[in-house]
């Protein structure tokens, strides 16, 4: 899901997330069109049918910075490394759980406000990144959710599945 | 010492060491009052000689101040790239931030980090239209505008949309991105974490330009300290380590060097100056009255300089010093000659015909420089005159108050009587044979195959292989422009230096496409002429015709209606704007990428084209041509100039000899003299070239001007043993003289032929076998058989 206040509504996005190795983070687009986002070693890099690849680097778009460090280190389970970029936050109940992520590093927080991740069980169910100031908070809902989310119509249903209602 | 009175009454020893300590307080009251009037300049360019042709005046005018001579390459290494990155940008934030007293040191510290959109500042933003291509293939009518906006749609659901979502509302056509992309270097390296890094993703690449021309070693010294001094605040406790290379840190890195082994040689042959003469006169007064001579010519020679010269060159000081070494040979004759029963003052007046003589000669020699036309070559003329006449006439004038009236007179020494019993038996050399010696030296010279001259400027102040392995990778790297070609395009002005370069643009694109040449850069890729701002601007649409397009494009789409108004509004300013010129450009970052490239003078523009990755310099050469634009070759203009360099300074060594000659006629007066004179002198010259030349020695300018100081050597033993005649004391004490004075001078130079510098070899080889050849040829020459063996 990602909210503007320059469209009408915010855009509905569908796609995977992919490690093929432990540095690279792949988010792959399907619908409303084909994307592909390859994340490694602080790059990103664009690509999409019928044009040229555009390529930028992960410290302008930080929410996909944080994105990547927390994937690598949620999917591998790598505590330690999740401490050293992030003040770590645990609330919830373990079937309704969230665990909220606030950037260390000084550049990073003047851009991020928080990460927070919510899930029930072993499973995680929503990212969503809070960036500082007005904007948006963008939500990546996966798992359980992202099935949910198909049924969802509004922007306010989908903030409350993201937290881990149950969908309506 | 002998205790027998001398004729004249005596000053006392106390007396006479006041007096010298007296001289010493005057000079340093001198050194005092000259040395703020010293203006060191290590400006290399005052030792050119005026430039001719287009590449030469390329060379010296502008090069100087040229992109390719300008340029830093640094790499850091040996940590994680995580870390290299960080400290590549805390060390970029920190030079710029860099001040040497008022002054930004560096230009542009360039690590790929994205800059394009503080590169513009806010007032030109609205000029984006004018500068980005895109209007010059495309209009902004409905159908273009709708499919940018789907893209824009596409990118708000991307991971760029952060980065994007800020400049959408005044720019949904992204011109700002496509500037910065294209503003670029031409083949930039990869980017990893922001930063530049190498293929290898484990050096993080910095381009660094000073805005210190490559010829001002001070400047350079300056930036490559600033480097230093940030690198060691940003690596902390780190393992990084830096690499810097490129011509500003090569010459600072080997000036360096060349001051360290000049002043340890320097330290050692004040030494050995000391002992010897501590030795020779055994007197520890010595070597301080001696030393006053060489110390005055110095001041006086400096002091005359910067009167005459404003600024004294570096290599002036550094090769006029070496040059006027052969002043301490002055008071060595006078320490000598001197003996109980005459009186110090007779003793100089004694020695003044051939003193002065020999002095006169060798004034004259280095006085042709004055002809050269060359700034440094006329300061070095007046340091060494004036340095020498002062040193001639301090021994002749001050010296006698103060030298010990009776010491031991060097005709009694018992070892000097049986070395000259040796040398007795020595064969003269009569005309045949020296012409039989001269023969083969000239065959020698002539025939060993090889370069005779020296002409690639670079070999002079050699940069060890590794270190120049290294720049050729980072250069490759970091795509940083050709230091050897650079195409120059002369107009009467920068907008027609801008039209024309446009046009040469699109032919060098082809050129790259091809892989002629790997990359380019000119200020047209940043500032395009106004005639092409102004065609750009009439193709803006108006007002209404902007905001029915733009509802046409949006209607139905994803954005709010009024998503847009400030990019009507940017498209309004930027139809009434007027073009932007160079001076627009000031304070800007744009301003450091353009005017390295766009030269304005009184009535003219030159518009430089930096290459990288040459592969054919004739294609280049014709395309260049064709568009009314020249390939320079620099190496080669820098080559020509040597050699004419050189064309002028042989010029004034003919004149020189000539001269010389003409001056020890007219002091002899006796062709049959003149000739045992200058025959050592002469033969020496050409022995000296042919060991050179047989050891595959390549002739530089240094070798040329420490050919006249050896010849002024080899003129005063040879002036010396024929003042001395046939009187066996004479010859004895004028032995005695020539000895400690050929021994002192073929230390020092001995030991700069030692050294690893180039330059300083050069000059120590060739003056070291001048002494020796002099010595042992004046001797087999000029010696007059003994009268009468006692």
């Amino acid at each position: 899901m990602r909210g503007s206040k320059l469209l009408k509504a915010p855009l509905r996005l569908t796609g995977e997330y992919r490690r093929p190795d432990a540095d690279t983070l792949v988010r792959e687009v399907r619908t409303p069109y084909a994307e592909t986002t390859t994340l490694h070693a602080g790059e990103a890099t664009i690509e999409r049918a019928g044009q040229s690849p555009r390529k930028f680097s992960l410290s302008r778009a930080p929410e996909l910075a944080g994105l990547q460090n927390s994937f690598g280190a949620l999917l591998g389970g790598d505590h330690a490394s999740l401490e050293t970029h992030y003040v770590l936050q645990a609330d919830g109940t373990r079937q309704r759980w969230q665990l909220t992520m606030t950037p260390k590093d000084a550049a990073l927080a003047s851009k991020l406000k928080s990460i927070v991740l919510f899930g029930r069980g072993a499973e995680l169910r929503c990212i969503q990144t809070q960036p500082v100031g007005s904007g948006d908070a963008q939500r990546t809902l996966l798992a359980g959710a992202a099935q949910e989310a198909a049924k969802a119509t509004d922007a306010a249903a989908l903030a409350a599945l993201c937290e881990g209602a149950p969908a309506r | 010492m002998s205790d027998s009175p001398a004729k004249s009454p005596a000053m006392s020893g106390t007396r006479r060491l006041a007096l010298a300590l007296l001289w010493l307080v005057l000079l340093a009251v001198l050194a005092l009052f000259i040395a703020p009037r010293v203006q060191l300049s290590g400006d290399l360019r005052k030792f050119m000689p005026a430039p001719q042709t287009p590449a030469q005046k390329l060379l010296i005018d502008e090069l100087g101040e040229g992109p390719g001579s300008r340029l830093l390459l640094v790499a850091l290494s040996g940590e994680s790239p995580e870390t290299l990155a960080a400290q590549s940008q805390a060390l970029r934030e920190r030079l710029l931030a860099t001040r040497v007293g008022v002054d930004v040191p560096f230009k542009l510290v360039a690590n790929g980090a994205d800059v394009g959109l503080d590169a513009i500042p806010q007032r030109l933003r609205p000029y984006r239209y004018l500068l980005s291509p895109t209007l010059d293939t495309q209009r902004f009518d409905a159908a273009f505008l709708r499919s940018e906006l789907d893209a824009r749609v596409q990118d708000l659901g991307s991971p760029a949309a952060a980065m994007i979502e800020p400049l959408l509302p005044s720019d949904p056509t992204l011109e700002t991105l496509k500037l910065a992309q294209a503003w670029q270097p031409a083949n930039a390296p990869q980017r990893l974490h922001g930063v530049w890094f190498d293929r290898a993703g484990r050096e993080a690449l910095l381009a660094i330009e000073t805005h210190a021309a490559g010829f001002d070693p001070e400047g350079q010294q300056a930036a490559v300290d600033a480097i230093h001094a940030a690198f060691d605040a940003v690596r902390a406790n780190s393992k990084t380590k830096l690499t810097l290379t490129g011509p500003g840190a090569f010459s600072v890195e080997i000036g360096g060097r060349t001051a360290r082994e000049a002043s340890l040689i320097g330290t050692i042959d004040s030494f050995v100056f000391v002992l010897l003469l501590w030795v020779a006169y055994r007197s520890w007064k010595a070597p301080l009255l001696g030393g006053l001579p060489l110390v005055s010519a110095g001041l006086v020679g400096l002091g005359a300089v910067a009167l005459a010269f404003d600024g004294v060159h570096g290599i002036t000081v550094a090769f006029g010093f070496t040059l006027i070494g052969v002043v301490q040979d002055y008071p060595i004759h006078l320490f000598s000659h001197q003996r109980a029963g005459v009186s110090p003052w007779a003793s100089a007046r004694a020695l003044w015909p051939t003193l002065g003589t020999g002095v006169a000669s060798t004034c004259i020699a280095y006085a042709t420089f004055l002809v050269s036309g060359v700034d440094g070559l006329q300061q070095l003329a007046v340091f060494t005159v004036v340095g020498l006449a002062t040193a001639a006439l301090a021994t002749r004038f001050l010296l006698p108050a103060l030298i010990d009236p009776s010491p031991h007179d060097a005709a009694d020494s018992k070892w000097l009587a049986r070395c000259w019993n040796a040398l007795a038996r020595w064969p003269r050399m009569n005309a045949a044979g020296a012409c039989v010696v001269a023969a083969i030296a000239v065959a020698v010279i002539v025939f060993v195959p090889g370069a005779f001259w020296q002409n690639d400027l670079a070999r002079l102040t050699p940069v060890p292989p590794a270190a120049l392995a290294r720049d050729t990778q980072l250069r490759g790297e970091l795509g940083a422009p050709d230091v050897r070609y650079i195409i120059a395009l002369q107009a009467k002005d920068t907008e027609h230096a801008l039209q024309l370069s446009e046009r040469l643009m699109t032919a060098l694109d082809d050129l790259r496409a091809q892989g002629v040449v790997g990359g380019f850069d000119l200020a047209a890729r940043y500032l395009p002429s106004a005639e092409t701002q102004r065609a750009r601007q009439a193709k803006l649409p108006s007002d209404n015709e902007l905001r029915s397009a733009l509802r046409e494009a949006m209607a139905g789409g994803a954005f709010n209606d009024d998503a847009f108004d400030d990019f009507a509004r940017d498209v309004a300013t930027a139809r009434k704007a007027t073009p932007l010129v160079p001076a627009d450009l000031a304070g800007t970052p744009l301003a450091a990428s353009t005017e390295g490239l766009l030269l304005q003078r009184e009535g003219h523009a030159t518009a430089l084209v930096a290459l990288s990755g040459m592969q054919d310099p004739a294609a280049v050469a014709h395309i260049a041509q064709v568009h009314g634009a020249q390939l320079l070759d620099l190496k080669q203009a820098s080559e020509s100039l040597v050699a004419e360099y050189r064309e002028r300074v042989l010029w004034a060594l003919a004149l020189a000899s000539v001269l010389l000659a003409a001056a020890v006629w007219f002091a002899l007066r006796s062709p049959r003299r003149v000739l045992r004179v200058l025959a050592p002198m002469a033969l020496t010259t050409l022995l000296i070239l042919a060991v050179l030349r047989g050891f595959g020695v390549e002739l530089n300018l240094f070798h040329l001007v420490s050919l006249i100081l050896a010849a002024g050597l080899g003129l005063d033993y040879a002036l010396f043993f024929d003042h001395a005649g046939d009187d066996r004391a004479e010859q004895l004490r004028t032995l005695h003289a020539v000895i400690v004075c050929s021994l002192t001078t073929l230390l020092v130079f001995a030991l700069l032929a030692t050294s690893s510098i180039p330059v300083l070899r050069a000059i120590g080889g060739t003056v070291a076998l001048g002494v020796a050849f002099n010595f042992v040829l004046a001797l087999l020459i000029v010696r007059a058989p003994v009268k009468a063996v006692a």
